[in-house]
């Protein structure tokens, strides 16, 4: 960073700390998302992301791939994308919900493998759905404290290959003593259903918010709107029929169908209970899949020649009754909105995972948000939500759109099992 | 009146304590982001502000210092680092010491007003350092350990220095101690935040970093020598008494955006003047003297007595005239202006009426 520049971003603070017109009042939230807008060589920017295709578990391209090659694919692109040298990576967060041992093990040997030296850290964290944000926003907060120059925040999930009973341990007796620890082991389709019932989330509302889902989705997809954030795969596939393995490159997420209406889904009976409304149509697909994305201060990627798509400006994290975890995004984005000093109309774009339906336009509509914001090219109802690696699949999903939209402000969010909600705000450039 | 610096941003200004009629003003080119420095050396005649002398360096000059012991010599703290004293009475424009030590912008230079003997400069760079005017490199330094916007002199004793940091701390060093791990610092007190604890001074208070904490400018009270005024990004000025320092005695609010620099006044001991990125520049009370500039002999509150508008950019300096009627002050802006005025014309009428 130049002196000149030092000086201004050292001014620049003198002003911004001040609490008056900088701050977002009321009925002047232009500045505010005028402020959001403005460069500082200390942001924090994201100057890659990509993420593998997303494909059906136990069925799709990737059924038969581990989650570390997954991972290790999304980091080879990675680094031919945005050509940076693999040595300037000082750490990597992986988020994971699955794996035994958090994946610690497996990841950093994937990072090797994937090109990164030695002296690229590896951690991997799990956050249940967000961790692919918490990776991201790890990231990001090491860098801006200094403790790092230039980082990667993942996600990866092979639903594949671990998800099952496996994946939580048995209660003991005193945690199942509390009425509220207890509720953190209810199943994620069990208590969906019921908070539906108890907030008045019609069949109906689901099936046609899940619907549109699709058909953003196929529409997207037919438009190429997805070419820009999947990086190609090629992985080794057992064709179940024959036996037979073969080498196939996936390029596509093959959850997305044509044809899918709000009629079509009203057909399917109910998952979890006879006169229940979430059914396999209407909540997110089982999916294996990987995202990366790179992060590093503006100054640095100006010094490294990088191309910046968008920058890294806040985030938020709650806790919600365990029961009520699909309400998450509704409690987070409020929070974060503050920290960024804006509201749901300085937004262009919301990426909301949708684990179910009912949550997600629960949220949505307390909120007041605007439908066409909400998931333009389809969520994780069309294509998936391999768990941990969603969170950072909404970086690149986000990212590539408001881009070619013209578009500047966007925000990721989820909500999270045992009764959490993530949100973030993010500005494409 | 008025003299106008033009392509130049004012940053500081300062009365000669020697005569009432001659001012220098720190300024920079490009709003002192890149570019050069200029210090203007002006006269106050019955035609206007006239220039006397101008020095030019490469970097930016951040603020300026008259010598308490030779009337032609003014210390300039710049842009990279670097300080400078020059001599009016030299012929040619190259300054008689160039210090270069500081490794980032001095944003603050002070002159001792007991010995007169000693420079104060405070630097970016997290250090204060000292300085002889006959010696060619530092006597001392201090460290701060965190941007240094702000250090000054006690006006009352020839060993005590303060600094106003960006971490929010007033730090008072007192160079009879002796010398040890401490670096002569005695005191340090949290602006923001809670109190240090007794007997543990030294371990950090911070405030949380979301909040806008930033120090940008202190000043010692010339009447009260315990007593410290200190201002920035918070836009609220704070007055402390080093004999208790646990909170602030009077918080002055009124500023918009930050306070860049405040001044007390040599004449009466309540008031002081602040100018701000708000562009203006105010006269305060801290309420400690009944009366003063004729307010009602019984109206004892800290309040803005009046506030200077004609700035059109960011106010950084401002300076009080030793000599003559008690009102006299100088301000400079980056709107490249050297503004002279009384007080007296901006107060409010209610403040006024008995005197």
């Amino acid at each position: 960073m130049s002196a000149a520049q030092n000086r201004l971003t050292q001014v620049s603070g003198h002003l911004a700390g001040s609490k008056s017109t900088i701050a977002a009042t009321k009925g002047d939230s232009s500045s505010a998302r005028a402020n959001l807008l403005q460069k500082n060589p200390d942001d924090v920017v994201v100057t890659a992301c990509l993420r593998t295709a997303f494909t059906k578990g136990g069925k799709g391209g990737f059924k038969d791939t581990a989650a570390a090659d997954l991972l290790a694919g999304a980091f080879k692109s990675l680094i031919e994308r945005s050509k940076i040298d693999p040595a300037l990576v000082e750490d990597i967060a992986v988020g994971s919900v699955l794996p035994p041992g958090g994946g610690a093990t497996e990841f950093r040997a994937a990072a090797l493998v994937a090109g990164f030296p030695v002296s690229a850290a590896v951690k991997s964290l799990n956050r249940q759905c967000s961790s692919g944000l918490q990776a991201c926003v790890d990231i990001a907060n090491a860098i801006s404290t200094g403790m790092i120059e230039v980082g990667v925040g993942a996600g990866v999930e092979s639903m594949s290959l671990q998800y099952g009973p496996g994946a939580v341990t048995e209660f003991s007796e005193l945690l199942e003593s509390h009425p509220e620890s207890r509720n953190c082991k209810v199943p994620m389709g069990v208590l969906s259903e019921k908070m539906a019932k108890d907030r008045g989330v019609s069949r109906k509302l689901q099936d046609e918010f899940a619907a549109s889902s699709y058909q953003k989705a196929i529409k997207a997809q037919e438009a190429g709107l997805f070419d820009e954030e999947i990086a190609p795969l090629t992985v080794k596939w057992e064709d179940p029929k024959t036996g037979d393995v073969k080498e196939i490159t996936v390029s596509k997420d093959d959850g997305v169908r044509p044809g899918i209406t709000a009629e079509s889904l009203g057909k399917i009976k109910p998952a979890f209970a006879k006169d229940g409304s979430i059914h396999a149509g209407n909540a997110s697909q089982i999916s294996d899949g990987a995202a990366a994305v790179l992060l590093m201060k503006r100054s640095t990627a100006e010094r490294l020649g990088q191309t910046i798509l968008g920058k890294y400006v806040a985030a938020s994290v709650v806790g919600v009754a365990p029961l009520l975890m699909g309400i998450g995004p509704w409690a987070a984005i409020p929070k974060v909105f503050a920290k960024a000093g804006i509201n749901k109309d300085d937004v262009d774009i919301f990426e909301i995972n949708e684990a179910f339906a009912s949550q997600c336009v629960w949220c949505a509509n307390e909120l007041g948000l605007d439908q066409k914001k909400i998931n333009p090219k389809g969520g994780a109802i069309a294509f998936g939500h391999p768990l941990g690696c969603t969170g950072a699949r909404q970086v690149s999903t986000l990212l590539y759109e408001l881009r070619r939209r013209g578009e500047k402000v966007g925000v990721t969010s989820m909500c999270v099992g045992t009764g959490m909600g993530m949100a973030a705000v993010w500005v494409a450039e | 009146m008025e003299f106008v610096t033009t392509g130049y941003s004012g940053y500081s200004v300062k009365y000669s304590p020697f005569v009432n009629d001659r001012l220098a003003v720190a300024t920079s080119a490009n709003f002192g982001l890149v570019g050069n420095g200029r210090l203007y050396i002006l006269g106050l005649t019955a035609h206007g502000i006239v220039l006397a002398k101008q020095y030019d360096t490469q970097d930016a000059i951040y603020d300026t210092a008259w010598s308490e012991l030779n009337e032609n010599q003014v210390v300039a703290g710049c842009g990279d680092g670097s300080v400078k004293l020059f001599d009016l009475t030299t012929g040619n424009n190259s300054p008689v010491q160039n210090w270069r030590e500081h490794a980032r912008e001095v944003y603050a230079t002070s002159w001792n007003l007991v010995t007169k003997d000693t420079i104060a400069t405070s630097s970016w760079d997290g250090t204060i350092k000292l300085w002889s005017p006959e010696r060619p490199s530092s006597l001392l330094t201090l460290p701060t350990h965190s941007c240094t916007y702000s250090a000054a002199f006690s006006p009352h004793s020839p060993s005590i220095i303060s600094s106003a940091t960006s971490d929010s701390h007033i730090r008072v060093f007192d160079l009879r101690t002796p010398a040890s791990a401490s670096n002569h610092l005695v005191q340090l007190i949290p602006i923001h935040g809670a109190a240090p604890v007794p007997g543990s001074t030294f371990v950090a208070n911070r405030p949380p970093p979301t909040q806008p904490a930033e120090a940008l400018t202190h000043d010692w009270n010339k009447y009260r020598d315990t007593v410290i005024a200190v201002a920035g990004v918070d836009t609220v000025i704070r007055t402390f008494d080093l004999r208790n320092p646990r909170q602030p005695m009077v918080q002055l609010r009124g500023h918009e955006y930050a306070v860049r620099r405040l001044a007390w006044s040599p004449h009466v001991s309540d008031c002081l003047i602040s100018g701000s990125y708000d562009m203006s520049v105010k006269l305060w009370t801290d309420g400690t003297v009944a009366g003063s500039y004729g307010a009602h002999p019984n109206l004892r509150s800290p309040r803005e007595l009046g506030s200077m508008e004609a700035h059109t950019e960011f106010a950084c300096g401002v300076d009080w005239c030793l000599f003559g009627a008690e009102g006299w002050v100088a301000s400079t802006s980056w709107d490249s202006r050297v503004l002279v005025w009384d007080v007296r014309s901006v107060m409010r009428p209610h403040s006024y009426s008995q005197n």
